[in-house]
């Protein structure tokens, strides 16, 4: 998503790192202090990033069930000593509420911080971060400009694919087939006719794009220039000053 | 006038076929010319563009750009003197925007960022896409991909300039657009353009015309003399072009002896209409 703030302009290599980071330490937050600092501290972030609250919001809703099954499970399944409420092997404690919490709060900070990478980072960034990461891994022969290539010619034809998904699924509609009728089986059923074509379709495009990018000079990685280069500035040398002070709180509010 | 290709009796055919794609051509190009290849599909059109940036290997025969004899050695030299523009728009995007998708071929030189930044802002501006740098592929019609398409060809500044019907996939105004450009492009520099095509009006902006059936050059000629042919320009997959067919049916009261260009046939119209 386009936009313009601090969070922006950072570097895509800290905002990737520090977003695993982040994720990491979560995991290190062991009560309520610990919790709701996290909880101001991403919040904070989205303030900064300047971006509206209602995308975060929508980034819930695809792990809404998850977040669900998983919050029901911690609250009616922790074993306690001292039930609230009891039925069968079903059992309602304190202790398990209190878990339950925990989770559900894990689960909106990391999907808040995971949605703030991708909302102020293009995927080409993030290729580009992901290849500047992975650097120190040629010295085993690993190709990473090939590996970045890759994904960003991957990300690059994801559009493509999906308007040749409609295509042939109109098509298949033209000639009869109900895609949204039918049972599950049916339904997956369904879908086989368009994935043959979208393979065979695939690799020509695949083709066509070897055969361009052959006749622009493209050898085998080496040798090459880089046209977009990142920029590390002061900027990001603080952000990681900042994640170094949001660590040692978190040290000091946890309980041991 | 300098041969900037040279192809000598060349035989090619596709892995597992038995038919020659290619059947013995030989055949020069001159600099700055502009050639037309036109022909049925599957007369060999694009097998011969192919041959001539190396992208396949010939059987036997050989083929010079710029003097020089192409062989494994030697071929990337001769690619950065020959720039392709393909049929689809989408399937020739190599960036994620615009102006990485200009840089492809700059960044395979190894070429340093600076002057990669300038050519890439000089090669949008040659083909007037300079706002659009920051755009994604997908946001732009398909005439404005085929012009960055160019973009990209032009910023390794080649010599040939090779139109695998460029235009066959384009609107009519995108098409107008993009072949004006490369006519703009050859007067304004040492430019040679191949281009494969089915499209009458674009035959007729070149110099010299070609016609190849089943991988054999049958017709090297202009295109003038070409369209003269009338009735047998369908045996070679053309149609007549529509000048001509106006100037038939009006045999009667203007003078048609053969192909009029659009600038002949408005004349002789108005010469007409000042007549009565």
């Amino acid at each position: 998503m386009p936009g313009d703030s601090l969070i922006y302009r950072l570097d895509p290599r800290v905002k990737f790192l520090i977003t695993f980071y982040f994720i990491g330490i979560v995991f290190l937050a062991n009560n309520v202090a610990s919790y709701a600092f996290l909880m101001v501290f991403v919040l904070f972030a989205v303030l900064v990033s300047k971006v509206n609250f209602i995308f975060f919001i929508k980034g819930l809703r695809p792990m809404f069930w998850l977040i669900l099954f998983t919050v029901v499970l911690q609250a009616f399944f922790t074993p306690s000593n001292h039930p609230i409420w009891h039925w069968s092997f079903l059992t309602l404690s304190k202790e398990g509420l209190v878990i339950a919490t925990y989770i559900f709060m894990r689960f909106i900070l990391i999907i808040f911080i995971s949605t703030l990478l991708t909302l102020t980072t293009t995927p080409i960034e993030i290729s580009d971060s992901i290849e500047s990461i992975l650097k120190p891994l040629r010295v085993i022969k690993f190709p990473v400009t090939q590996v970045a290539l890759m994904l960003s010619i991957a990300l690059r034809f994801v559009p493509l694919l999906i308007d040749e998904t409609t295509k042939i699924m109109d098509a298949q509609r033209a000639r009869g087939v109900d895609f949204g009728e039918g049972g599950l089986i049916k339904r997956i059923k369904a879908f086989v006719p368009i994935l043959i074509p979208l393979f065979v379709s695939s690799f020509s495009i695949a083709y066509d794009l070897a055969i361009a990018m052959e006749s622009r000079g493209y050898k085998d990685g080496q040798g090459r220039s880089k046209y977009r280069v990142l920029q590390w500035s002061m900027r990001d040398n603080w952000t990681i000053v900042f994640m170094a002070g949001v660590t040692i709180i978190l040290l000091f509010l946890r309980s041991y | 006038m300098t041969n900037i290709i040279s192809i000598k009796d060349v035989y090619y055919k596709y892995p597992g076929s038995e038919v020659y794609a290619i059947n013995g051509i030989s055949l020069d190009i001159q600099k700055n010319q502009w050639l037309s290849i036109v022909g049925k599909n599957g007369s060999g059109k694009t097998t011969l563009t192919r041959l001539i940036d190396g992208l396949e290997e010939s059987e036997s025969g050989s083929i010079a750009i710029d003097g020089v004899i192409s062989d494994e050695q030697t071929i990337w030299e001769a690619r950065k003197k020959i720039g392709i523009v393909f049929q689809n728009p989408d399937h020739q995007f190599v960036g994620a925007t615009v102006e990485d998708d200009v840089a492809f071929g700059l960044e395979n030189q190894g070429m340093p960022r600076e002057q990669m930044v300038e050519s890439v802002d000089r090669a949008l501006a040659m083909v007037d896409m300079q706002d659009y740098k920051k755009r994604d592929p997908q946001s732009l019609s398909g005439g404005q991909k085929q012009r960055v398409a160019i973009a990209g060809v032009l910023a390794i500044q080649p010599q040939i300039i090779i139109m695998d019907e460029s235009t066959s996939m384009l609107d009519p105004d995108g098409r107008k657009t993009v072949i004006n450009l490369i006519e703009e492009l050859r007067s304004k520099q040492d430019l040679t353009v191949i281009s494969i095509t089915h499209d009458i009006e674009e035959t007729q902006l070149s110099d010299r015309i070609i016609v190849l059936n089943s991988g054999k050059v049958v017709k090297d000629t202009t295109p003038a003399e070409l369209y003269n042919l009338r009735g047998q320009l369908q045996e070679y997959g053309l149609e007549e072009p529509f000048t001509n067919l106006v100037a038939e049916n009006l045999t009667d009261v203007i003078d048609f002896k053969g192909y009029i260009d659009e600038k002949g046939l408005i004349d002789q119209l108005c010469k007409l209409n000042s007549n009565t």
